[in-house]
């Protein structure tokens, strides 16, 4: 449905998006992670025409976004919920965007209503909070009902109901055949509802796969509690599995609770508790971005 | 906030859309009135502007009454005020208004990020500039009749004579003209600074004291072809830097015109140029 072709873009010496190429599909929540500065909104604005790649297109089902004839129809983004005149109400903020885009206005009152913000329709946004500038910020992008959504940082300021609503409303659209592309730093919150990751570091891809594939990615840990731990440890040293004793356990590592269980079983060894972690979603993805994070704590 | 409702799935049916309807130079053309309709909805769903109509009410009827009531005659000519004189005097702070409307049309897209979303939903950037244009331009003639008819107002208010009101026919047509064609001088020069506060302050410190400055110690040959000089032309009035040396120089009403039109032609020019080549923010 997106399709990204090696899209670059420099600000003086510094490579903001470095040759980045993917695919977004359509009936899919694709994510698009990565530490900050690693080009994500620059790829964002560059996939609405706001930013001109230095090389590169983007283009949606073929057609470049600068090409669509009516690109609110194709393509609802969301790249900066402030973006609206504090002293226009929201109904008029909306009216503009539909009138820009030829939509009738009866879609105003639609998508109010669909983001749940008809009550507070003719209020003026500069008494908005963050949480109601997003529900605000998405009926814009719902006005001429697009195909695609692109959404930066949606989540930020809503509160927990908001953000259930959101994730619900994002799976429901691409359930029925949208494209959501949506960047998010709460890389938890997107793992309950992205189907795709494209992960970005320094500009570059660094992945682009189904979240189920990074999740692989994160090697099983057994944790077992033993009053025998150095001998279990010698057990299953000889077995070729690395284990490394942590206070009263052994962290063991590219192996199951089977295993480790049955070792024990045959060897008389008493086992207090045994169990399997694996590493979140979270850690998987600093583990991969870690090196071309631009700013990172000490 | 408790919220049930879920983005709707019905206006969808991704799959049997028809490919994405690639856009044609004419099509930009024909954009042109939904672009005039949503820069009208901006503008009158801001409570800046009917404040700045008001304003505008309130400085005509103010300058036209203080005239009549207390400085009473021109201090030139020494011969009392008429109505056919003082009921456009407001109209070149008018004009500065308008030319600071159609900047702030702009700039605080800019300031307020609304311009990217402009921008997005029309990527014919140029539409866009024409529409600001055209309703800008809309407001400023507006403008300027409630200007005059307050400054009539004022003077009658003010027991002022007719007077000789032969050409005042004629005065107010160029007024008019100069005040549609100012919001968009303002707007070329909102295009280019970008920043609301910026652009204001420029354009007071520029009308108000950085003219009247070079008109002191420039050659008249020069002064004549500053911006507000041809507007107080275009109005047939003197202005604080104005002598009896720099009157008798002036250009013709059409030549300031058209030199005013050249300046507005020109910061448009230059506003667009930079709105293509910069990244929208």
């Amino acid at each position: 449905m997106i399709t990204v072709n090696s899209l670059t873009k420099q600000y003086g010496s510094r490579t903001a998006v470095d040759d980045l190429s993917f695919d977004v599909a359509a009936g899919r929540v694709t994510g698009f992670v990565g530490p900050n500065g690693a080009g994500k909104s620059t790829t964002m604005r560059m996939m609405v025409g706001l930013t001109r790649p230095d090389r590169g297109d983007v283009t949606y089902r073929g057609v470049s976004y600068s090409h669509l004839l009516h690109p609110s129809r194709v393509v609802g983004a969301v790249l900066d919920a402030r973006s609206m005149h504090p002293g226009r109400t929201a109904r008029n903020h909306l009216a503009a965007a539909a009138a820009l885009a030829a939509i009738p206005a009866r879609r105003v009152g639609e998508v109010l209503d669909e983001v749940g913000l008809e009550s507070a329709a003719d209020q003026r946004t500069g008494g908005f909070s963050l949480g109601m500038r997003q529900r605000l910020a998405l009926a814009g992008a719902l006005l001429g009902g697009p195909e695609v959504l692109l959404l930066d940082e949606p989540s930020n300021g809503l509160d927990p109901d908001g953000i259930r609503w959101l994730r619900n409303s994002l799976s429901a659209f691409a359930d029925s055949g949208g494209t959501v592309f949506v960047s998010s730093h709460l890389i938890a919150e997107l793992a309950m509802f992205a189907d795709d990751l494209i992960v970005v570091g320094a500009g570059r891809l660094l992945a682009a796969e189904p979240v189920a594939s990074t999740l692989a990615r994160g090697e099983a840990t057994v944790i077992v509690r033993t009053p025998q731990d150095a001998e279990l440890r010698r057990l299953l040293e000889r077995h070729g599995i690395d284990a490394v004793s942590t206070g009263d356990q052994l962290s063991v590592r590219r192996t199951t609770t089977a295993v480790v269980s049955q070792i024990a079983f045959d060897n008389r060894i008493q086992i207090i508790e045994i169990a399997e972690t694996r590493r979140s979603l979270e850690e998987i993805l600093l583990d991969m971005t870690g090196a071309s994070a631009e700013f990172a704590a000490a | 906030m408790t919220i049930t409702t879920t983005l709707p799935t019905d206006i969808l049916s991704m799959e049997l859309r028809p490919q994405p309807t690639t856009r044609q130079r004419s099509d930009d053309v024909a954009a042109l009135p939904a672009a005039l309709r949503s820069e009208w909805i901006k503008m009158r769903s801001l409570r800046s502007t009917p404040g700045l109509l008001v304003a505008v009410v309130a400085i005509g009827v103010m300058l036209s009454w203080i005239l009549a009531t207390f400085v009473k005659t021109d201090p030139d000519t020494h011969l009392p005020f008429t109505i056919g004189q003082t009921f456009v005097f407001s109209t070149w702070l008018t004009m500065v208004l308008a030319i600071v409307m159609g900047a702030l049309s702009f700039a605080s897209e800019v300031q307020h990020g609304t311009l990217a979303t402009a921008i997005t939903t029309q990527p014919a950037r140029w539409v866009i500039v024409a529409a600001k244009a055209v309703v800008s331009a809309g407001l400023g003639l507006a403008m300027g009749v409630l200007g005059m008819a307050a400054g009539l107002g004022g003077a009658i208010l003010g027991g002022l004579t007719a007077g000789d009101m032969s050409g005042s026919l004629a005065t107010a047509g160029w007024g008019l003209l100069l005040t549609a064609l100012a919001p968009m001088l303002g707007l070329g020069i909102g295009m280019i600074v970008r920043h609301s506060a910026a652009a204001v302050t420029g354009v007071l410190v520029w009308a108000l004291v950085i003219e009247n400055l070079v008109k002191t110690f420039a050659p008249v040959n020069f002064t004549r072809l500053l911006p507000f000089s041809a507007a107080a032309g275009l109005l047939g009035i003197k202005t604080a830097g104005d002598s009896a040396e720099t009157m008798a120089a002036a250009l013709t009403r059409v030549q300031d015109a058209f030199l005013f039109s050249g300046y507005v032609a020109l910061a448009i020019a230059i506003g667009t140029a930079l709105l293509y080549r910069n990244d929208a923010s």
